[in-house]
């Protein structure tokens, strides 16, 4: 990862502190209060590179406690920042403006689960894969799974709509959200949507979802769950080049067999993850593709010649099955242990997000590539193809003068390669506070105006997550990222 | 203006004022457009995404009230309105603006019909995998707005799950963008979702992309007669656990069953979609199932499913939607037929449709009462307007955050005044 970059601002007078302090004690215990400097800094990142210290970290247990911490932070004029595992990509539970951040892990109780009617009551703070270990017996599973599925939040998938490798069929979390109850700026608690999908009313439910904290502070969730296919196919397509593995891509969609799951990894990936997990990569691969078909078996079958020939009019090498439920894990061992092996093999990685309509991936591809061996940079790419869902990552060493710098840079590049392509700067990861500046290459100024509308309607005080997802805000800190916006910015809105 | 202003003006001079901002040949008759009985002072079919906006803005400065009306089949879905003063008519806006089948990605401008997208798409092996009522006459703008599903939803994504996203004229004058065109993107608000189901409170949906689907390569529909309705909400609830490539899985009481054109007894009925092996299976699997109840499932002869569905669209009726878990449809059925209504209700989504001639606004509240009992709603989708007027169509839900969205959006109420709730 990109080493930190610390935000600064005026310091809060001493007396208001102890105040607010006080306040926030009297809401959630002060056993459940931290705001020792030293306990602060846990608290001052997420998974990107910005850092910045809260003035108060807390930890409630009901939705009660959190209204009570969002009035004690009105009272005392404080911005308040819920967090969940602290696994975002994007900046989006980083404090900037200091205040209170609201940690949610405490509440991890899955309420209920309804087996019979496909549905689950859960808490924010419980963790995605324990979910599914509590699902699976039953047959059930929660269709959004993030690589980080081990310790991210149900919270946290809610506030990102998160995305995962199976989001191609699925779709994203706001698809698997039913009902929300959510604490709102003012600290009302509301519930939005309910326990059957297609409630009455303006479909605030599914304009919260995705709002990354910025509209409310969800303390439980009803969630729609799917039941587990009948028959899966896990194939493993190899490729002498990414070129070929990205007509793979195409030619699969165009056939009109739509896998659950999609997934290439390239030889930089390749490279990295099969010395340690093991899954079968061959290591002189250009490319290989996970796929993923699922359904009663005799479509399952048909599906996968399908998708077999495909793979070879575009050039594979050899088209292997996964045969055992063991072989299966190990492909997608390797697959969800990606992102950590590259950790392995540089000093540090920038991890981007994008998406291009699929039928471009083979150019797009062809143009991040060359345009990162341009700024000298080893490019590391493991994504959802079938989506266009791009993750380039870049391999740097931060010792090296200028090199942050640098990633950056082409970090921004990469991003306008995306737009240009008529496709968007974030497909799962969210805008946070890492993307807020590219927001402007893809929104006109009236789409924003009506964003902001939106965000006021919410949050007239703008105390919810500031400086998050969109672009400007009152006494918020301009950085690198605005300068990249600025400096690649050409006119070109795709929508 | 200012409010002052506003309340000096003659109505001759406000529709002057509109006249003046919208292009003379895109002005229609208003006796095409009355809802409710009451005929609009105006109405226009503007061509253009800007011209809304513009008929909007001068509207709005005007204090005229704008009713957005495409295949006009939902107009009695919402409280009676307050107003209705210029009818905005979204036929001119009838382009497929870009469609890339290798993508399964569409963008079209809203008013153009589902039917004629359809045969588009269909010349591509795709589809819009939705199934609204009354039919594919809807307008794009419409089925957004209203946010009805059919059989389908459930086993097939909402309209809103399938929306990429969208434009919409606000009476400000502006045209506010959300979304994208590709098939996955977090960045800023889902606005789109905001003004998917909103009944066009906030703005009016110009242009809307999606994701399409390839069409499956067979279908078929399979009927099984039952005893009673608990039995057929057995059999029911055992199919949708069974895994099959399944599109629609419907139970029915003996009076829908009758009107669909099957016999007039408790029935499941079942759409198979997918590859031909997988419907082949898929309807081995029903026929066992059937056998273990000593039941046959059958194919049926005519179209029940379309019948169903204009059923559920039929604007000269009193159609209400409970939506109810899984396990309570069948029961739900049974609760909606016994206030006297044609009842049936899809598995998967927990939508119960009942469909009657007349309701009392005080049996639409028991209903509402029976479906809370089970974490469910009641919402009213066509009844005359002093039903509307008796009972909210929509029941609990929260209004003060819409009452705040529509202050930023549109303060003046220019929009579909009163759908809603006084004034929203």
């Amino acid at each position: 990862m990109l080493h930190s970059r610390h935000m600064t601002r005026p310091e809060m007078p001493t007396n208001a502190r102890a105040a607010a302090i006080e306040a926030l004690e009297r809401a959630v215990g002060a056993a459940h209060v931290l705001h020792a400097p030293e306990d602060l800094i846990v608290y001052e990142y997420d998974a990107t590179i910005d850092r910045a210290l809260p003035d108060a970290v807390v930890f409630p247990a009901t939705a009660e406690e959190v209204a009570a911490v969002v009035r004690a932070a009105n009272a005392h004029d404080l911005p308040v920042v819920p967090r969940g595992s602290g696994t975002g990509l994007s900046g989006g539970a980083v404090p900037v403006k200091g205040g209170v951040v609201v940690v949610l892990t405490r509440m991890n109780r899955i309420v209920e689960v309804d087996a019979a009617n496909r549905i689950a009551v859960v808490e924010p703070g419980v963790i995605n894969l324990a979910l599914q270990e509590t699902l699976a017996p039953l047959g059930l599973t929660w269709a959004p799974d993030p690589s980080s599925q081990r310790i991210c939040t149900i919270g946290g998938n809610v506030a990102n709509n998160s995305g995962g490798p199976h989001t191609l069929a699925h779709g994203s979390t706001v698809n698997h959200v039913l009902g929300l109850e959510v604490v709102l700026a003012d600290g009302r608690i509301v519930h939005l949507g309910g326990r059957v999908a297609d409630a009455p009313g303006v479909d605030l439910r599914g304009l919260v979802v995705g709002s990354e904290g910025t509209l409310g502070i969800v303390t439980q969730a009803t969630l729609r769950l799917v039941p587990t296919p009948r028959a899966v196919r896990t194939m493993l397509a190899i490729f002498d080049t990414i070129d070929a593995a990205c007509e793979a891509v195409s030619a699969i969609i165009r056939g009109g067999v739509i896998p659950v799951a999609l997934e290439m990894l390239d030889q930089e990936i390749i490279r990295a993850v099969e010395p340690r997990i093991h899954a079968g990569f061959p290591l002189d691969a250009g490319a290989v593709l996970l796929i993923e078909i699922e359904g009663l078996a005799e479509a399952v079958a048909v599906e996968a010649e399908a998708v077999i020939e495909a793979c070879r009019a575009s050039g594979a090498r050899e088209v292997r099955s996964a045969d055992t439920q063991s072989e299966r894990d190990r492909l997608w061992e390797g697959r969800k242990s990606g992102i950590g092996a590259i950790g392995a093999v540089t000093p540090a990685f920038y991890i981007l997000d994008g998406v291009v309509p699929r039928t471009l991936l083979p150019v797009v591809m062809r143009r991040i590539l060359a345009r990162s061996a341009e700024y000298g940079f080893r490019c590391a790419n493991i994504f959802h193809a079938g989506d266009g869902n791009l993750h380039p990552n870049i391999l740097f060493d931060p010792q090296e003068s200028g090199a942050i710098q640098r990633v950056l840079d082409l970090g921004g590049e990469i991003m306008r390669i995306c737009v240009d392509a008529g496709g968007s700067i974030t497909g799962e990861h969210g805008i946070g506070l890492e993307k807020r500046s590219y927001m402007e290459w893809i929104f006109t100024p009236a789409d924003l105006a009506a964003m902001a509308d939106v965000r006021s309607a919410f949050d007239d005080a703008g105390r919810f997550n500031p400086c998050k997802v969109l672009p400007g805000g009152h006494g918020c800190a301009t950085g690198h990222a605005d300068e990249v916006a600025r400096h690649l910015a050409t006119p070109g809105v795709y929508i | 203006m200012t409010a002052t202003d506003d309340h000096l003006m003659t109505t001759d001079a406000r529709l002057a004022a509109l006249r003046h901002a919208v292009p003379s040949d895109t002005e229609r008759s208003p006796h095409a457009y009355s809802i409710d009985g009451v005929e609009p002072a105006v109405a226009f079919s503007p061509a253009h995404a800007q011209e809304i906006a513009a008929l909007l803005r001068a509207a709005d400065e005007a204090g005229l009230v704008v009713v957005p009306q495409g295949g006009r089949t939902a107009l009695n879905l919402g409280r009676p309105l307050e107003r209705h003063d210029v009818a905005l008519d979204t036929h001119g806006l009838a382009r497929i603006v870009e469609y890339v089948p290798d993508d399964l990605t569409l963008t079209v401008e809203a008013g153009i019909h589902l039917d004629a997208l359809q045969q588009t798409l269909g010349e591509h092996g795709q589809y819009l995998p939705i199934d609204p009522p009354p039919d594919d006459g809807v307008s794009i703008g419409g089925l957004l707005a209203t946010a009805r599903s059919g059989a389908w939803r459930g086993h097939l994504p909402a309209a809103r799950d399938l929306l990429l996203g969208a434009v919409v004229a606000l009476p400000s004058g502006e045209l506010a963008g959300s979304g994208g065109r590709v098939v996955k993107n977090v960045s800023g608000y889902d606005l789109h979702r905001l003004h998917t189901g909103a009944l066009g409170a906030f703005g009016v949906i110009v242009q809307a992309s999606f994701k399409v689907a390839p069409l499956p390569t067979a279908t078929r529909t399979l009927a099984v007669r039952a005893q009673t309705l608990a039995e057929a909400g057995v059999l029911a609830l055992r199919l949708w656990n069974a895994g099959l490539a399944v599109r629609a899985l419907s139970v029915l009481a003996p009076e829908a069953a009758e009107r669909a054109g099957l016999d007039g007894t408790p029935t499941v009925l079942v759409e198979l979609a997918g590859l031909d092996v997988a419907v082949d299976r898929s309807a081995e699997i029903v026929r066992e199932a059937a056998r273990a109840l000593s039941r046959s499932a059958e194919e049926p002869a005519g179209a029940p499913w379309e019948r169903l569905r204009r059923l559920h669209g039929d604007r000269a009726a009193t159609v209400v939607r409970l939506g109810v878990p899984a396990t309570a449809v069948a029961e739900a059925v049974e609760a909606v037929r016994a206030a006297g209504c044609r009842s049936w209700g899809h598995i998967a989504s927990g939508a119960v449709i009942g469909h009657a001639p007349h309701l009392d606004a005080a049996v639409v509240e028991r209903l509402r009462a029976f479906a809370a009992e089970r974490g469910g709603f009641v919402q009213v989708e066509a009844g005359s307007r002093a039903l509307r007027a008796a009972a909210d169509p929509f029941g609990p839900h929260e209004v003060d955050l819409v009452r705040l969205l529509k202050v930023r959006f549109d303060a003046r109420g220019t929009l579909n005044r009163g759908r809603w709730m006084e004034g929203v």
